[in-house]
């Protein structure tokens, strides 16, 4: 009985372990309302994205095919004489004619514009254009909004995260406990685009929780209020396929954004691993930057960037290449199936391969002491079949000066990996395991040698599209031992 | 007499409107659907397989509306022949809806037959 109840908190513990680590969702709503769509046309089980809102989100929020001109509709034979007009178009299918005095003409065509139709987008379609504008849904914006560029619904929209957890976690925090329960963090988001131009996104911790070290009876209070992302992207600048994205973000390093996962609690190892106490840079973490992207090919991405940090002149430099192998393109195109012949497992596969590199150095603010450089180089794969994805990620990074000594200096090399399938069980059920291998070495004996095994299996579940619950499992090895933790967590949005 | 007139041409109007549907449509909002009745026999079975497996996820209202239209509903994106291949293969390969490739084939048979009768 005893031994039944040391599971039974464990299993319910794991939930609530990882709770201490866990990141916020990225999940928008606010584009389920732009749009109109629901949450699984970006996502599987949110915030995990699928292939469209991969290309959503490296089309600068602009929604797929729309005023793209590489898109597939911009190919297509002009439209079907509609057999119902559109709620506004007039009876021959052109744009509405906006009255009032002044260059009416001019008026409407610049409202046409406004509303993201292709007409601007694909000069050689000269059948279409015009009916294509009287159709976006977009159409009943009114007139003054989408002239100045301003999403018609305040493109704000809200998470939030509870998550239990327990198990026998070693190097609990002020306030940890053996079964936890957490109301872990409240965050706003604000994205989309303006007038299909320029693409933003930000979040802003309103909530995270505190670890309380006083009177157990006091309920914790907000840890800090924050900016997580915040930045725009000028999408085709001055007419050019490349994007510039401006602000704070999340550099485009690794295939995968922070939370573009199906657990609820750590990140990939690759992404999230720091050296030492000074070398604490991260793949993932947001920072001052600029960089250029640009999808070429429908199927090619690549991302050049600088990152500048406070108290230092040198700038950190970044680059990312990804390519993608069958499966829906970038721009959110289907690939071409031969529906007359046999069924293929090419039909159905995708394969997606990333590189990246980065070079920077950390130190003291405004000092010229003897400072750590370092890189990281990573690769990263995903496959996907069926209901079958396969995540393989893999890091291998170098400190020169990790102790910031003037003498000797502790070179540290780090090698990490992450293996990840899932499986999708049902359209709203998604299990997934997890391996990851992190170390680190030196030989220099003033640094730590570290070294982790984790292993993780999670079951995520959307009783709603904007609720998901997830079940967790962390079993890891590292220095200080063995720790079983488990999680389960729920997180919204609305 | 005037009124019996009105109605008259009301009615005629009305007829002569639903003459020009070849495919009707049966019920509204969520329930909407084209009426199986007004489908040659040969595409019953592939009717119904569609309307099953396609409801799973969304209304077949979405579909009506995209073919009565010619447009997307959502994305406003023309919604023609090549249209109707491209959502084909999307939902062959969207991970469980239970379309194998021939039945993907039927429906886009079905829906360009659908497309063509409307635009009759």
């Amino acid at each position: 009985m005893r031994h039944t109840t040391s599971l039974l908190l464990i299993t319910v513990g794991a939930f609530a372990a990882q709770l201490a680590f866990v990141s916020a969702s990225h999940a928008v709503p606010a584009f389920s309302r732009a749009h109109k769509v629901e949450c699984t046309t970006c996502h599987t089980i949110y915030p995990e994205l699928n292939e469209y809102g991969e290309a959503f989100l490296k089309n600068s929020y602009v929604y797929v095919g729309k005023g793209s001109k590489a898109s597939k509709p911009a190919a297509t034979a002009p439209a079907p004489a509609p057999a119902a007009a559109p709620a506004g178009d007039t009876a021959t299918g052109e744009a509405p004619v906006v009255k009032g005095d002044g260059d009416a003409a001019k008026l409407s065509k610049l409202k046409a514009g406004a509303m993201g139709a292709v007409t601007a987008a694909q000069p050689a379609a000269t059948a279409a254009p015009a009916a294509t504008a009287a159709a976006e849904p977009a159409e009943s914006q009114s007139e003054g909004l989408a002239l100045s560029g301003i999403p018609e619904q305040l493109p704000i929209s809200f998470t939030g995260s509870i998550n239990y957890f327990t198990g026998d976690r070693r190097n609990m925090g002020t306030g940890g406990n053996d079964v936890d329960f957490a109301a872990r963090s409240f965050k706003l988001h604000a994205a989309g685009n303006f007038r299909d131009k320029v693409g933003f996104f930000a979040t802003y911790v309103a909530y995270s929780e505190q670890e309380t070290g006083g009177n157990t009876s006091v309920t914790p209070s907000n840890n800090k209020t924050d900016i997580n992302e915040f930045f725009l992207q000028w999408r085709h600048a001055l007419g050019t396929p490349v994007n510039l994205k401006i602000g704070r973000f999340q550099p485009k390093l690794g295939l995968w954004k922070t939370n573009n996962k199906m657990s609820v609690t750590n990140n990939y190892v690759p992404y999230t691993y720091t050296v030492g106490d000074n070398s604490v840079f991260r793949i993932e973490q947001p920072q001052d930057a600029i960089e250029v992207n640009s999808i070429l090919g429908k199927r090619f991405f690549g991302a050049l960037g600088i990152v500048n940090h406070k108290g230092q002149n040198e700038k950190d430099g970044y680059g990312h290449i990804a390519y993608k192998f069958g499966g829906a393109d970038y721009l959110g195109n289907e690939p071409n199936v031969d529906l007359d012949k046999e069924e293929s497992i090419l039909d159905f596969l995708t394969l997606t391969a990333g590189a990246y590199g980065y070079y920077g150095e950390n130190g003291a603010s405004n000092s010229t002491d003897p400072r750590n450089t370092y890189f990281r180089a990573g690769l990263d794969t995903e496959l996907l079949y069926k209901i079958y994805r396969l995540r393989m990620l893999a890091n291998y990074g170098e400190d020169d000066n990790v102790l910031l000594a003037a003498n000797p200096w502790t070179d540290v090399i780090s090698k990490a990996a992450t293996i990840e399938g899932e499986v999708t069980l049902l359209v709203n059920l998604i299990a997934a395991a997890r391996f990851e291998y992190l170390q680190q070495e030196s030989a220099k004996a003033a640094f730590s040698n570290v070294y982790l095994r984790r292993y993780v299996a999670t079951i995520g579940y959307a009783p709603l599209e904007n609720l998901k619950l997830a079940t967790e499992f962390k079993y890891e090895i590292g220095q200080t031992g063995v720790n079983r933790i488990g999680t389960l967590g729920a997180t919204f949005s609305f | 007499m005037r009124k019996i007139i009105l109605l008259a041409a009301l009615i005629t109007l009305i007829a002569s409107t639903g003459a020009d549907a070849r495919i009707k449509v049966k019920g509204r909002g969520a329930n909407m659907n084209f009426d199986p009745a007004s489908l040659p026999p040969q595409y019953a079975e592939t009717f119904n397989m569609m309307t099953k497996k396609c409801s799973k996820c969304h209304t077949m209202e979405r579909t009506v509306i995209a073919i009565q239209t010619g447009r997307a509903p959502i994305t406003g994106q023309i919604f023609d022949r090549q249209a109707v291949k491209a959502y084909g293969i999307k939902m062959l390969r969207k991970p469980n809806s239970e379309m194998s490739k021939p039945d993907i084939r039927n429906v886009v048979i079905l829906l360009n037959y659908i497309l063509d009768e409307n635009k009759r």
